[in-house]
């Protein structure tokens, strides 16, 4: 055995933990070797020292210490703990958080125009859904004056039975079915004016929802107009298709129908305008399409119209044979009802 | 009972049928076997207070899952050291650590009195001693010198293999008895 081999036992000859073996070899190196018997002493005095240390002693009042952290905390502590806790690490977290939703909500809001366009349909229903409705269901019901004036009173009569914080809105609303009511009369004068000129009553225009005779459609259209020119956020009706619409309660659905994209677009280049329009409602009459509006755009008017899926494909034929039919959008899923939006030019 | 470590499997029993004084007579039979492991380890007052509470409130947590396979000394001598491994280990506490031992350097080299009649020469040197092994020797030398642990137990609480712990120890000892020379007789 060498000294490097005999100093390793060390600690296991101090612990008294040494095989009978190893105990052997070492005494016998020990016996021989006065440099590592030396060594040995100073090993022993070494850990003699370290088992000399005293105690460690807990201090004072530790044992209560312990007992008031190891009881258990009341639940909402704890869930205030779990959510602040620590503060400089989570509460610059939390805000961040905040900020990012935030951000996020904004920045989607901004890139969905659907969502700005039914957030202004939210603001504008109310004054959408009277007007117009009144307007143009007067003159086919007679029974509405009376019962805008049952409204109203039950109105009125409901905010005197409300708590004033809930009154506001109640009063804003009676105070739009009083202006819409007046709005009736003032049209009802007014139509009575025309009627009385009119040559022969139209009794096609005392049916809601039937289809007009041009004369009565032209006043529609201008009461319409009218109408749409009190109220700035409606769209401005332009054709019996958008006053039949109005006619209807403006839902979330039919509106957004009204402003989604068309399924098929295009243009249709013709020699003779007015021979095109004309061919054009020949069409849409032999084919069971309807025209919904029409604009005057600066190359020509713009039309949007609806027609069956089933009559496209000769709608489309038809279309090439009034003119040079140019699809910009003609998709090959349609819809039973395919909205096409064409722009007729020279 | 303070400071006795005897026969735990009654008190055991008790803290198992779920006894509420069974848990303080825990902590007053322990007490000072903690958080002396824990201060030479960690070196600081505060810091080894901090460390003994949580093992303690760790075992009130965990104590009802006690099998009783271990000794009861064994279990709070593992999760003791465990915690301590793993605050030195933490990157704060390396800082801290870098700290104060410049601290203690400063102190000792400048023979602060205070500290000086405090506690002898020998011990401050000791302290310092252990204080300076490398971690992993620490925590064997400690246990067994100082706690007085057997090899076995050692490598139970340390999950080691009972040649690591011999080495370690050794290791640690001859290291100890270097820096300790001028006061050996």
């Amino acid at each position: 055995m060498t000294c490097h081999d005999a100093r390793e036992l060390f600690s296991v000859l101090v612990d008294e933990v040494l095989g009978a073996d190893e105990r052997g070899a070492l005494d016998a190196h020990l016996e021989t070797c006065a440099d590592c018997r030396r060594e040995l002493q100073r090993f022993r005095d070494t850990v003699g020292l370290l088992r000399a240390v005293e105690p460690a002693r807990a201090p004072a009042g530790f044992v209560d210490r312990v007992l008031e952290a190891a009881r258990p905390t009341p639940w909402p502590r704890r869930w205030l703990r779990a959510l602040f806790l620590p503060w400089p690490l989570k509460l610059p977290i939390e805000a961040a958080a905040i900020v990012l939703v935030t951000v996020g909500v904004v920045y989607v809001f901004r890139a969905t125009p659907e969502l700005q366009r039914a957030a202004r349909l939210e603001s504008t229903k109310p004054a959408v859904t009277e007007a117009p409705r009144a307007a143009i269901s007067e003159p086919s019901s007679p029974a509405t004056p009376p019962d805008r004036a049952r409204e109203r009173q039950y109105m009125e009569k409901k905010i005197a039975a409300t708590p004033p914080a809930a009154r506001n809105e109640a009063e804003q609303r009676a105070a739009g079915l009083k202006d819409a009511s007046r709005d009736v009369d003032k049209r009802q004068d007014i139509d009575k004016q025309k009627e009385a000129s009119r040559p022969t009553p139209r009794t096609e225009s005392q049916v809601a929802g039937k289809v007009e005779a041009p004369p009565a459609r032209a006043e529609r259209e201008a009461g319409a107009a009218k109408e749409s020119a009190r109220l700035p956020a409606a769209p401005a009706p332009e054709s019996r298709a958008d006053a039949l619409q109005a006619q209807r309660p403006a839902t979330g659905s039919t509106a957004a129908k009204s402003l989604a994209p068309p399924d098929v677009s295009g243009g249709l280049a013709v020699s003779d305008r007015d021979a095109a329009l004309r061919g054009l409602a020949q069409l849409l009459a032999r084919l069971g399409g309807v025209e919904n509006r029409r604009v005057d755009g600066h190359e020509g008017p713009i039309i949007e119209l609806t027609i069956p899926r089933e009559a496209y494909a000769e709608f489309a034929g038809e279309l090439a044979r009034l003119g040079r039919w140019q699809p910009t959008m003609e998709p090959a899923a349609l819809p039973a009802q395919i909205r096409v939006v064409l722009r007729i030019t020279r | 009972m303070e400071g006795r470590i005897g026969d735990d499997s009654h008190l055991v029993d008790r803290l198992r049928q779920g006894d509420p004084r069974a848990f303080e007579d825990l902590v007053i039979a322990y007490q000072h076997r903690v958080f002396g492991v824990a201060l030479r380890m960690l070196g600081s007052q505060a810091e080894a207070e901090d460390l003994a509470q949580e093992v303690f409130v760790r075992v009130h947590g965990a104590v009802a899952g006690f099998r009783g396979d271990a000794k009861l000394s064994t279990w709070l001598y593992t999760i003791a050291s465990r915690l301590c491994l793993n605050r030195l280990a933490s990157s704060d506490r390396r800082m801290i650590r870098e700290g104060e031992e410049t601290l203690t350097r400063l102190a000792s080299s400048h023979a602060s009195p205070a500290a000086e009649l405090e506690r002898s020469e020998l011990e401050a040197a000791l302290h310092r001693a252990i204080a300076e092994l490398p971690e992993e020797r620490r925590i064997v030398v400690v246990l067994r010198d100082l706690e007085g642990l057997s090899y076995e137990e050692i490598a139970a609480v340390l999950e080691l293999e009972l040649g690591t712990v011999r080495s370690r120890l050794h290791r640690a000892r001859m290291d100890l008895r270097e820096k300790l020379e001028r006061f050996l007789p």
